[in-house]
């Protein structure tokens, strides 16, 4: 149950930013913005893992490493026991039927000339899912387990509301049997109760199919809700990874424990009492020295703006990149 | 409640039609905002949100039919000719789309698309343009601002793409700020940053907000007054205190129970039966009739209509479900 079936080691990806014409005159050194910063991490078969973190931290650098979309400037995905972007491996299309990604912004990534019939029905025999005979009855039945009625399979992206749109490209990922879904900011664009729909069909299906999922998301209630682990990312790094449950109701790195007291409540007269991040904010054009927030960290000791902490144990809790761990949680 | 309200929407109707069906995408929606006031908009996806919020800016008419009235300080905007709705929107109304990476132009620096909405929109010079992008992109919570300025959408992640669309939207200083889901791809320190920045002009320069957003957090945590949406029709309305805590709409109702509070981890959530019905075959009585659990046989042959049932507080339901002492008060 709990074999391991991705491990990602050391991933360094940075995304070098074109120079601008006065940075040629002055003969600036071209800069590059650090999506991912040394991210190593392992999945289980059939958990669900969340990442959530500030907007910009690499989630979904991660996610297109994963799927091969990008290639890491440093590092490795194993998939198997084998190295995904080694050439055999490369050559092998099965990985990209068996690791799905479900994307953002799903208006981009659907042909918009193209029906959700024939989308799905594409997606089918690209990976010769389905005998030709068969294909118009497993689209009927993918459009119902996304819940979309059957009229949908004749109409273009176009047709669709926001929401609606999202549930054809699940039902796009789903068409080919992952085993792998790497949901990034699956259901942000789904109301309440379509999401829970969402939510419950992907907890029904990984029962079923022992489903192993990355999911990405803001919406903490909703991440604390599905996951079975959570990885805090910053900057392109992980700064907190463990059990979910415990992570939710004890956060430990202080930049996660920010995070969550931010949340906004559903009771229009509890403000809470969310912390204030102070400092200027971070940009991956220039990660400060030694421990990432320490811009921003009420925290802070002269140790923390040289020294990278890494990512270490604390007793009762997952795993926490920082030096002062035990300090900031005695009292917790 | 307030003054004079700055935005009067009354029965606004929008019909798109489809190989020769019609498709009425909004029916009858109605609701005033007064200066500084802000308003969400909930409800199921596929209810008419994004198109209500086009048909105010006077784009749905382009390629939809839109009836009822939309007066914004006074003026009527759904009879107002092209060229005049262009000297109000941006510069009097401003819109934040639903999708960013649809609505930047590919091909244009981030900066470049920002100075061109303050060419458009305002008086300041080339040097005072270019500080001001700067400083909304600060505003957002874009770090590095200037060097990201020559950046193309492409090179930013989803949610700062966001934060780009919203800092051309408030670049002009609107008096109407018309937001179609702002926060959804933002990480909830960026967002409460946002949604803060919003108050602030509400507050300070007395900008109306229309928000639509399915995040009830958000709405408990912004918003004056929210109208809930079903299949085009505002379903329950009023003041969001009042809404929120109790709901008198199924519907409503059936989303506050679908947020995963107080819920153990990994089972599943409780979700309204059923699916949102086809615009092309609507059930001839309530559109909700068919999921919910307190439908009677009136509701399957007429429809209900928005009544008040308490000052500011609206329902269409035959059975709406009881009051509480709180909300009496
Ligand atoms: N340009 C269009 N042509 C035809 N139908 C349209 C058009 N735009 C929207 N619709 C339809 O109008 C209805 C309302 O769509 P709208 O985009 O307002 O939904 P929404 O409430 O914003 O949903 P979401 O939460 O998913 O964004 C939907 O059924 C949609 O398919
Ligand atoms: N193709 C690209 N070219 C240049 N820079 C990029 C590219 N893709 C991403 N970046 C940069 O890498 C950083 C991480 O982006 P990423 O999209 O992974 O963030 P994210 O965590 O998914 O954020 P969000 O929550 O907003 O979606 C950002 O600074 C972004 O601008
Ligand atoms: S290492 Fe230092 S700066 Fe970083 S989070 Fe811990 S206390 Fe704060
Ligand atoms: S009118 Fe009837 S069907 Fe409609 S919401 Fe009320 S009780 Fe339910
Ligand atoms: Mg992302
Ligand atoms: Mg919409």
């Amino acid at each position: 149950m709990t074999q391991t079936v991705m491990k990602i080691d050391d991933l360094h990806l940075s995304f070098p930013v074109s120079r601008s014409l006065l940075d040629v005159v002055q003969r600036k050194p071209g800069k590059s913005v650090n999506a991912l910063n040394g991210v190593s991490l392992e999945l289980k078969q059939g958990e669900t893992l969340g990442v959530v973190g500030e907007s910009g931290c690499g989630k979904s650098t991660l996610a297109r490493c994963i799927v091969r979309l990008y290639a890491p400037t440093s590092g490795q995905i194993h998939f198997e026991d084998e190295n995904i972007f080694g050439a055999a491996a490369r050559k092998d299309r099965s990985y990209n039927r068996r690791v799905q990604m479900m994307f953002q912004d799903p208006y981009s990534s659907l042909n918009p000339r193209m029906s959700t019939g024939d989308i799905l029905a594409e997606a089918l025999r690209v990976h010769q899912m389905r005998p030709e005979s068969e294909i118009a009855a497993r689209v009927a039945e993918l459009l119902e387990l996304v819940r979309l009625p059957q009229d949908a399979a004749d109409k273009l992206p176009h047709e669709f509301s926001g929401g609606q749109r999202q549930r054809i490209a699940i039902a796009r990922a789903l068409a080919v049997e992952p085993e792998v879904l790497i949901a990034d900011e699956l259901v942000s664009a789904l109301d309440v109760s379509v999401q829970a729909q969402v939510v419950n069909l992907l907890l029904e299906l990984q029962d079923r199919l022992n489903l192993t999922i990355l999911f990405v998301a803001h919406d903490l209630r909703l991440v604390r809700h599905v996951s079975n682990r959570v990885a805090v990312i910053y900057l392109g790094r992980i700064v907190e990874i463990g059990d979910s449950e415990t992570l939710f109701s004890a956060p430990s790195h202080p930049y996660s424990q920010a995070l969550l007291s931010a949340a906004p409540s559903l009771d229009p007269d509890d403000k809470g009492a969310a912390i204030q991040l102070e400092g200027e904010l971070p940009s991956p054009l220039n990660v400060p020295s030694g421990c990432p927030f320490h811009v921003r960290c009420r925290h802070v000791t002269a140790q923390c703006r040289t020294v990278v902490p890494v990512l270490r144990v604390l007793e009762g809790r997952g795993e926490v990149a920082c030096h002062l761990a035990e300090e900031v949680n005695q009292h917790a | 409640m307030t003054d004079h309200p700055i935005l009067e929407v009354e029965n606004l109707c929008t019909t798109f039609s489809r190989g020769g069906t019609a498709l009425p995408a909004v029916r009858d929606v109605s609701f005033a905002l007064g200066k500084g006031q802000v308003q969400g908009l909930v409800g199921e996806s596929g209810s008419g949100k994004s198109v209500t919020l086009r048909s105010i800016l006077g784009l749905a008419r382009h390629y939809g039919e839109v009836s009822g009235s939309v007066r914004w300080q006074g003026q009527e905007l759904t009879t107002m000719s092209e060229r005049q709705l262009r000297k109000i929107r941006g510069r009097e109304i401003a819109m934040i789309f639903q999708e960013p990476m649809t609505s930047l132009n590919p091909l244009l620096t981030v900066g470049t698309q920002i100075k061109e909405t303050l060419t458009a929109h305002t008086d300041l010079g080339r040097r005072a343009r270019r500080d001001r992008a700067i400083e909304m992109l600060d505003h957002v919570g874009i770090p590095a601002a200037a060097t990201r300025l020559e950046e193309y959408p492409h090179q930013f992640s989803g949610g700062m793409r966001q934060r780009v669309m919203i800092a051309i939207a408030l670049a002009a200083s609107p008096k109407l700020l018309l937001a179609d889901e702002p926060t959804t791809a933002l990480d909830v320190t960026i967002q409460a940053q946002i949604l803060d920045l919003i108050l602030k002009l509400a507050d300070e320069m007395s900008m109306g907000v229309v928000l639509v957003t399915h995040d009830l957090g958000v709405v408990a945590q912004t918003c004056d007054t929210v109208s809930v949406m079903y299949a085009g029709r505002v379903v329950e309305q009023g003041a969001v205190r009042q809404v929120l805590r109790t709901p008198r709409h199924p519907y409503t109702e059936g989303l506050m129970r679908s947020v995963p509070q107080d819920v153990p981890p990994r089972t599943q959530l409780y979700s309204v039966p059923g699916t949102p019905p086809s615009l092309f075959s609507l059930p001839e009585g309530c559109a909700f009739a068919p999921r919910c659990q307190a439908a009677g046989p009136a509701c399957q042959t007429a429809r209900p209509t928005l009544q008040d049932i308490a000052p500011g507080r609206q329902t269409a339901c035959f059975h709406p479900l009881p009051a509480t002492q709180e909300d009496a008060a």
